[in-house]
C-alpha cells in the first residue's frame, strides 16, 4: 500500500506539474516593413556619371549600337563598351536613384528614377548628364518586391516625400490551440530576389518600349504614353487603362503585347498615339513575359513568390487573328523567366535552373527539339542580337556566340561581385532562415 | 524526461533483483487497453485572450512482453493516439509492476517510455507533422487471478511531443509548431 501511495503521488505530481494542459507554441519568422521617408528633392540632384564599378545586383539590360547598358537595381546603370563581345569594357556608371528600366533613342537614355522619368544624354558615357526630367510621372512602384510611393506630408507642406520600406525579420512565438488545421494561405509574395529583369531591343521583360516617336511605359494597371518628339523632354500625353496587373511590354509590328499576371493583352498600335485593346488571352495567375514572331506568341508562365500559381510552362499561342489568340500547345518548364526569339531559335531562361535553346520550327514538338541546355548558370533574361546572345542572371552577364545554337560558345562574362557575407546570405536555404534573418539585416547594410 | 527514464530504469533493476523466487518467470504477457486522453489547452488568438478548451482523444495500445518475475513484466508497447491534428503511433519500452494486494485485485505500476511516430498520419496540404518522445507513467488495477486473464483499469499521465511545419501565412517565411500533449489517460483493458 505504501508503494501504491508513492505511485499515486508521482502520477499526481506529473499532472500537477503540467496541469494536464497541452502546451503548443508556434514560432514564426515574419517579414515586417518599416517605412522611411526621403525628401524627393534630394534624390533629384544625384543623377550623374561616376567611374565604372562592379556589378552587384544586376537588373535589366539594354543594347544600343556597340554599347551595353546594365541596370543596377534601384541604383543606376552600368555602361559597357561591347564592340568586342569577347572583351567588354566597363566605361562608367550612371548614378540614377530608384532606377529599374531604361530605353534609348538616339543619344538620349530614358530612365525611371522613382517618381520621375529622366532623360540623360549618353553621347559620352563617361560624362553622361541629365538633360530633362518629367516629374511625378509615377506615384508608386517596387524593387525586388519592396514597394515605394510618393507621399505628401499630412501637415500640408508642398514638398513631396518618397516613402520606402526597409524589411525587418521578426521571430514571434505564440501559444496555439494545438489542433488548428487551417487551409494554407498564399505565402508572402514579396520575398523574391528578382535579379534578372531585362529590357531593350526584343527584350521580353521590359516595362519600357519605344515605337515611332512615342515611349510607352507600363504601370501596374495602365499604359503611359510619352511623346518624345523632343527627345530631351518627353511629354506624357495619354494613359490607356488596361485594368490588369501589367508586367512587361513587347512591341511587334503594329501591335503591343502586354504580359500581365493573368494573361496576355494585345493592343492594336496602328495609331501609336492611341493604342486600342484588341484581345486578352487569359491564363492562370503567373508571371509571364511574352515575345512574338510572325503569327506566334511565346509566353512563359512561372511560379514564384510573386507569381502565386504553380505554373511553370511555355505557352505557344497563335495570334494570326489578333482578336482571337488561340493556344497551340503548352510545354512544361522548370522556372521560365525571360525569353528571346530569333527566327526559328527560341532562347529561354530557366532562372537558377539554367538556360535553354529550342528549335521552334515544329510548334507541336518544341520540347523534342531542345538544342542546348546550360545548367551551370543562372539565367533570368536574354537578348539575341544576331549571332550574339546576351544572358543576364544572378551571377552576372554572359555573352555567347550562337552561330551554332546547339553549341553555344561563351564569349565573355561580367560577373557580379559581392562580398563574402552577401554570398553567404544567398547560400542559405529556407531551412536556415533563422541564421539568414541576421544576414538579411546585414544585407541591408551592404545595400 | 530524465526523471521518467530514471524511474523506469530503477523499477526494472528492482524487479530483476526479486526475480529469483518467481514461479511464472519468462511467461509471455499481453496487456491491451483502450480509453481516452483527457486534457485541456489554454491559448490566445487575436483579441480572444486565454481561451481554455477541453481536449479528449482516443487511445489504444498493446503491451507484449515477458513476465520477468512474479511482480514484474517488461515488454514493448505499440499504440495509436488520435489527437485531432495528429495520429501518433507510440512505440515504447514498458513495464508492469504488481504491487501487493489481494490475489484477485492488485494495483500495479505502469511505466512506458518511447517515441511516437507519424506512420499512419496524413497531413493536410502545407503541413508536415513529425513525432516525438513519449512517456506514460501511471497506476492500474488488475482484477482477476495471476495465472488467468484479468481485467484492468488504469490511470496514467501521458506526455507526447510532436512538431509540425505549418503553411505560411502572409509575410511569414517560416512557421513551426512544437506541441506537447499533457494528458491524463484513462483506459480499460485485458491482461493475460
Amino acid at each position: 500500500m505504501k508503494n501504491l501511495l508513492l505511485s499515486s503521488m508521482i502520477l499526481l505530481s506529473f499532472c500537477a506539474f503540467s496541469s494536464c494542459t497541452d502546451k503548443c507554441t508556434e514560432t514564426r519568422i515574419v517579414k515586417k516593413k518599416v517605412a522611411i521617408l526621403h525628401p524627393i528633392a534630394n534624390l533629384r540632384i544625384s543623377v550623374r556619371a561616376l567611374p565604372a564599378r562592379q556589378l552587384s545586383n544586376p537588373g535589366k539590360i539594354y543594347v544600343k549600337d556597340n554599347c551595353l547598358y546594365i541596370n543596377e537595381i534601384k541604383e543606376g546603370i552600368h555602361v559597357i563598351d561591347n564592340s568586342d563581345p569577347s572583351n567588354p569594357k566597363q566605361l562608367s556608371f550612371i548614378n540614377i536613384p530608384g532606377n529599374g528600366d531604361i530605353a534609348i533613342r538616339g543619344n538620349i537614355l530614358y530612365a525611371d528614377s522613382y517618381s520621375d522619368l529622366v532623360s540623360i544624354d549618353v553621347r559620352d558615357p563617361g560624362n553622361a548628364y541629365e538633360v530633362g526630367r518629367r516629374k511625378n510621372v509615377f506615384s508608386y512602384g517596387q524593387f525586388n518586391g519592396e514597394p515605394w510611393s510618393v507621399q505628401k506630408m499630412p501637415d500640408g507642406q508642398d514638398a513631396l516625400f518618397l516613402q520606402e520600406y526597409t524589411t525587418d525579420f521578426v521571430t514571434e512565438t505564440v501559444e496555439t490551440s494545438c489542433e488548428d488545421v487551417r487551409e494554407p494561405v498564399d505565402p508572402d509574395i514579396t520575398m523574391e530576389l528578382n535579379t534578372g529583369n531585362t529590357s531593350g531591343k526584343a527584350g521580353s521583360m521590359s516595362r519600357f518600349a519605344l515605337y515611332d516617336k512615342y515611349l510607352y511605359i507600363v504601370g501596374n494597371w495602365h499604359l503611359n504614353l510619352f511623346d518624345i518628339s523632343n527627345p530631351a523632354q518627353p511629354v506624357d500625353f495619354s494613359t490607356v487603362i488596361i485594368g490588369m496587373n501589367i508586367e512587361t511590354i513587347f512591341p511587334y509590328k503594329d501591335k503591343l503585347f502586354l504580359g500581365t499576371t493573368t494573361g496576355m493583352v494585345i493592343l492594336d498600335n496602328s495609331d501609336p498615339s492611341a493604342p486600342k485593346q484588341v484581345s486578352v488571352y487569359v491564363h492562370g495567375t503567373a508571371c509571364d513575359p511574352v515575345v512574338v514572331q510572325d503569327d506566334t506568341a511565346y509566353v512563359t508562365l512561372r511560379s514564384g513568390n510573386f507569381c502565386r500559381n504553380n505554373l511553370d510552362q511555355l505557352d505557344v499561342i497563335n495570334i494570326a487573328d489578333a482578336s482571337k489568340p488561340e493556344l497551340v500547345k503548352t510545354y512544361p518548364m522548370e522556372n521560365p523567366h525571360g525569353l528571346s526569339i530569333d527566327q526559328s531559335t527560341l532562347y529561354l531562361c530557366e532562372g537558377d535552373k539554367g538556360f535553354k535553346v529550342f528549335d521552334v520550327k515544329d510548334k507541336m514538338a518544341i520540347d523534342k527539339h531542345l538544342l542546348s541546355f546550360k545548367k551551370d548558370m543562372g539565367a533570368y533574361d536574354v537578348i539575341s542580337m544576331g549571332t550574339t546572345v546576351m544572358v543576364v542572371g544572378k551571377n552576372g552577364l554572359y555573352q555567347f556566340d550562337a552561330s551554332d545554337p546547339k553549341n553555344l560558345k561563351e564569349l565573355s562574362r561580367i560577373l557580379v561581385t559581392k562580398s563574402e557575407l552577401y554570398e553567404l546570405f544567398h547560400s542559405f536555404s529556407d531551412k536556415f532562415v533563422e541564421k539568414g534573418y541576421n544576414l538579411f539585416k546585414i544585407r541591408g547594410v551592404l545595400g | 524526461m530524465k526523471i521518467l527514464f530514471s524511474l523506469f530504469i530503477s523499477i526494472m533493476v528492482l524487479g530483476s533483483v526479486n526475480a529469483q523466487d518467481v514461479v511464472v518467470k519468462n511467461r509471455f504477457v499481453n496487456h491491451t487497453e483502450f480509453g481516452g486522453l483527457f486534457g485541456r489547452v489554454k491559448y490566445s488568438s487575436g483579441s480572444q485572450q486565454n481561451t481554455v478548451e477541453s481536449r479528449t482523444s482516443l487511445t489504444l495500445q498493446t503491451f507484449n512482453g515477458i513476465q520477468v518475475s512474479r511482480k514484474l513484466g517488461a515488454g514493448i508497447i505499440l499504440g495509436a493516439d488520435w489527437y485531432k491534428s495528429a495520429l501518433i503511433n507510440p512505440v515504447a519500452a514498458g513495464i508492469r509492476y504488481d504491487l501487493s494486494g489481494r490475489p484477485n485485485a492488485r494495483f500495479f505500476v505502469i511505466a512506458d517510455a518511447g517515441y511516437g511516430f507519424t506512420w499512419l498520419h496524413q497531413d493536410s496540404d502545407g503541413y508536415k507533422t513529425k513525432g516525438g518522445w513519449m512517456v506514460n507513467p501511471g497506476i492500474g488495477l488488475r482484477i482477476g487471478n495471476v495465472s488467468t486473464s484479468s481485467f484492468t483499469l488504469s490511470l496514467t499521465y501521458k506526455r507526447q511531443e510532436v512538431s509540425a511545419e505549418k503553411p505560411l501565412l502572409w509575410n511569414q517565411i517560416e512557421r513551426d509548431e512544437e506541441r506537447v500533449y499533457n494528458r491524463i489517460a484513462a483506459r480499460i483493458g485485458i491482461s493475460f
